[in-house]
């Protein structure tokens, strides 16, 4: 067999070190305040809503109602258009037409320290049926009552509602006020109405909630209104949001969700990041007492894989999407490392045993990588089976993974849990890692480490001293 | 290291074995298995206070705002001082986005003075609980059955068939016994189990993998020179110190985890660690003790009735 040369090994290392310091710290040019990220470092990584807070919550429509594929789409560009609404843009949205579920996840903000999950998802799925009606008549529990049971028009007749800030009249003062516009659908029944209630009011209800009640001052007949009165641009720009985002045939509930507040998770990061340094360490120690030698580069090439994963979780790149890192996620890494573990034990074992018999160093570590291969291949592959079913399983409904395995897991929506995708994932990236840094990159490294006189000892590789 | 006579041990292993699979049965009809909201539906809430909040008070607001009769749960985290109360509804009992904000609000308050901020929701309906289980023992079923697939056409020269089935026996064996940890410990089955079982799958099986590689190589150097049993109680034997080390490590950075999340309090990881550490062990000791002996045995005792 060819044999490697002295360089190699500074080569690899340099390498491997310039991978792992590429993927920790990336690469970024500031300029003036603009950063443009070109290779994306650890920072860069996002986190699971477990890990950093945030809310996990499944939107129905009420039991019985049995509602169309187009109904779901319409709900979901609706929740998609209010998450904007709270400048929630870092969002994860999954509609299963079946089971006419829709699956929203989102982090928690992190400039607000006051977020209210339980406000959110409120705001996301129960205001839902908007309506336009007679008078402002409510009862004791201020529900529509008399004649402003009437409904003139629904949040479907609504083209757009927007926040304006201007005047009004040529030289008036400027102010803040709403600007509506009605669909053909709803023109006729608003000039009908706007001509029978002047002078009295109209009254806009979310559900059962009256959010809006303004006076009619003027025959409308081309659709076009203004809602006018004390606002101040926060309370106007709400209302012109729930009037926008009110026009859904039903009402959604929400009996599955889950939210966690980042404190929480932060912990949990941090006692992660702990364990994973004082683990690494104690292993590297165990393996280069056990192993000397072959250790030592086992210690490299783990350092190696662990590069690897986290370039592949941050996407590297500065254009490539980052992946979601969650708590399972992390146990992935932890386990793929074990598995890297186990591939240098595997072969620094064949190396010692190939010493023992008489070999030369050389043929000893050719013997030994060759012999150690089939077992550390056929070990890895199951892996892979395992994670490729689970990221099919768990995954996006829409990726190849998923749609292979459609057949198996038919009678199941996409009730996707992220947090076990994501243990599939680093699974997969950490098995494929080990193959290139645990197998490809150790027996070079050991190959070219071995021609140097200090390392022609047996016993640094497990023979006689 | 002086030899280990496995396959004269064998009758011992499946005793040892048998006895534990029957333990941890009989403790979970005694006993109870208890799911997890994730999985059975149901409601926890928990919020953080500050200054002194009384339990018994607490309890009665959370009761009356609910309607519901709550059990609640205080606890206080070592590592950052921080003082939780948790609410857990009755049975499979979740409440709607509407009714928590309410029961948030109501709390809030009440108790003016001790800054309740909620930490985290579990609410879950029963019907998608049961979906979200059901998926996941498909998802383990389907990758089992791929592995056995996998073996049984890797090591078709030392009959592949009844070696991938013996490996899943093997499996089985280390199932029963995370499920029996969690049953003992009285952690209730959520998500984490799916989490270790799949693991452990994984870490078996390779552990299995590496000894009928072995047997596999032995046999291609002796062909049909040393009988099945030699072939296999040497083939352990040769991969035992990999087996020993592996384990070693791999269990070592387990308690380091373990160690690490119980001095930071993270529940979600110790549930998930803790288990781990003795299906890592199972997991070892079913592949030596369990898989290989019992595959000799099945493979004699077709042969005396050929």
């Amino acid at each position: 067999m060819r044999k490697v040369g002295k360089p190699v090994f500074f080569v690899v290392v340099s390498l491997i070190a310039l991978l792992i310091i590429l993927s920790f710290v990336g690469i970024h040019w500031q300029y003036g305040d603009i950063t443009t990220t070109y290779i994306k470092g650890a920072k860069d990584i996002r986190w699971g809503i477990d890990i950093r807070g945030g809310v996990d919550v499944t939107f129905s429509p009420p039991e019985g109602y049995d509602a169309s594929p187009e109904d779901i789409s319409k709900a979901q560009a609706i929740i998609e258009t209010r998450l904007i609404n709270l400048n929630i843009t870092d969002y994860e949205i999954y509609p299963d037409m079946e089971r006419d579920r829709i699956i929203v996840r989102f982090p928690w903000k992190s400039d607000e320290a006051d977020f209210n999950p339980e406000k959110a998802i409120r705001e996301l799925g129960d205001t839902a049926m908007l309506t336009f009606r007679e008078g402002a008549e409510v009862d004791a529990n201020g529900k529509p009552t008399g004649v402003t049971e009437n409904i003139i028009l629904t949040g479907d007749d609504v083209e757009s509602a927007e926040y304006v800030y201007g005047t009004l009249t040529e030289n008036g003062p400027p102010k803040h006020f709403v600007s509506l516009k009605f669909k053909d659908s709803g023109k006729q029944a608003f000039a009908d109405a706007t001509e029978r209630l002047m002078g009295s009011q109209i009254s806009i209800w979310m559900d059962d909630e009256m959010i809006s009640a303004p006076r009619v001052n003027a025959h409308i007949t081309d659709g076009q209104a203004v809602i006018e009165g004390q606002f101040t641009a926060a309370s106007a720009a709400e209302l012109a949001r729930k009037i926008q985002g009110g026009a859904l045939p039903f009402k959604l509930t929400t009996e599955n969700y889950s939210t966690i507040s980042p404190s929480l998770g932060e912990g949990a990061k941090n006692a992660m990041v702990l364990a994973g340094v004082i683990a690494y360490l104690l292993v590297g120690a165990y393996m280069i007492w056990q192993y000397r030698l072959p250790g030592m580069v086992a210690c490299i090439s783990l350092a190696g894989q662990i590069g690897l994963m986290i370039a592949a979780i941050t996407g590297f790149f500065g254009f490539v999407p980052s992946f979601t890192l969650t708590l399972p996620g992390i146990a992935g890494i932890i386990l793929s490392i074990g598995f890297g573990v186990d591939a240098s034990v595997i072969t620094a074992e064949r190396i010692k045993e190939e010493m023992a018999i008489g070999k030369t160093i050389d043929g000893a570590i050719v013997a030994g990588y060759s012999r150690a291969f089939t077992a550390i291949f056929d070990g890895n592959i199951t892996v892979i089976i395992v994670s490729l079913i689970l990221m099919g399983s768990f995954g996006p409904p829409n990726s190849i993974l998923a749609k292979a395995l459609k057949p198996v897991f038919f009678m199941f929506g996409p009730t996707t849990a992220g947090a076990i995708y994501s243990f599939g994932y680093t699974l997969l990236v950490g098995v494929v890692a080990n193959f290139i840094m645990g197998i490809f990159a150790a027996r070079l490294m050991l190959r070219s480490l071995c021609r140097f006189r200090p390392f022609r000892k047996a016993w640094l590789y497990g023979g006689e001293k | 290291m002086k030899n280990i006579p496995f396959m004269g041990l064998s009758k011992r292993f499946f005793t040892i074995s048998l006895v534990i699979i029957a333990v941890i049965l009989l403790a979970s009809l005694v006993l109870g298995v208890e799911l997890d909201v994730q999985f059975k539906g149901g409601s926890i809430i928990s919020y953080s206070y500050e200054g002194d909040l009384d339990k018994d008070a607490f309890a009665g607001a959370a009761r009356e705002l609910t309607g519901a009769n709550l059990s609640i749960q205080a606890s206080t985290d070592i590592a950052t001082g921080r003082n939780t109360m948790v609410l857990t509804m009755p049975g499979t009992k979740s409440l709607t986005g509407e009714e928590m904000a309410a029961v948030t609000e109501g709390l809030r308050e009440r108790f003016p003075n001790n800054n309740l901020s909620t930490l985290s929701i579990n609410n879950v309906n029963a019907t998608m609980g049961a979906e979200f289980l059901a998926k996941c023992l498909t998802a383990v079923a389907v990758a089992s059955l791929l592995m056995v697939i996998y073996v049984a056409f890797r090591f078709r020269r030392i009959g592949g068939w009844s070696a991938g089935v013996m490996g899943v026996v093997a499996l089985i064996h280390d199932v029963i016994v995370v499920y029996g940890v969690f049953v003992l410990l009285r952690i209730p089955l959520n998500g984490n189990f799916i989490a270790v079982v799949l693991t452990i799958l994984g870490y078996s099986l390779n552990d299995t993998i590496v000894i009928y590689d072995r047997i596999r190589e032995n046999k291609k150097l002796l062909g049909d020179k040393m009988s099945l049993s030699d072939l296999v109680d040497l083939s352990i034997n040769q991969s035992f110190r990999r087996t020993l080390n592996t384990t070693i490590t791999t269990v070592l950075a387990m308690v380091v985890v373990t160690v690490v999340a119980f001095l930071y309090n993270v529940e979600s990881i110790i549930t998930f660690s803790g288990p781990m550490i003795l299906g890592l062990i199972s997991g070892v000791y079913s592949s030596i003790c369990i898989a290989g002996p019992l595959w000799v045995r099945w493979r004699n005792y077709r042969d005396a009735r050929a």
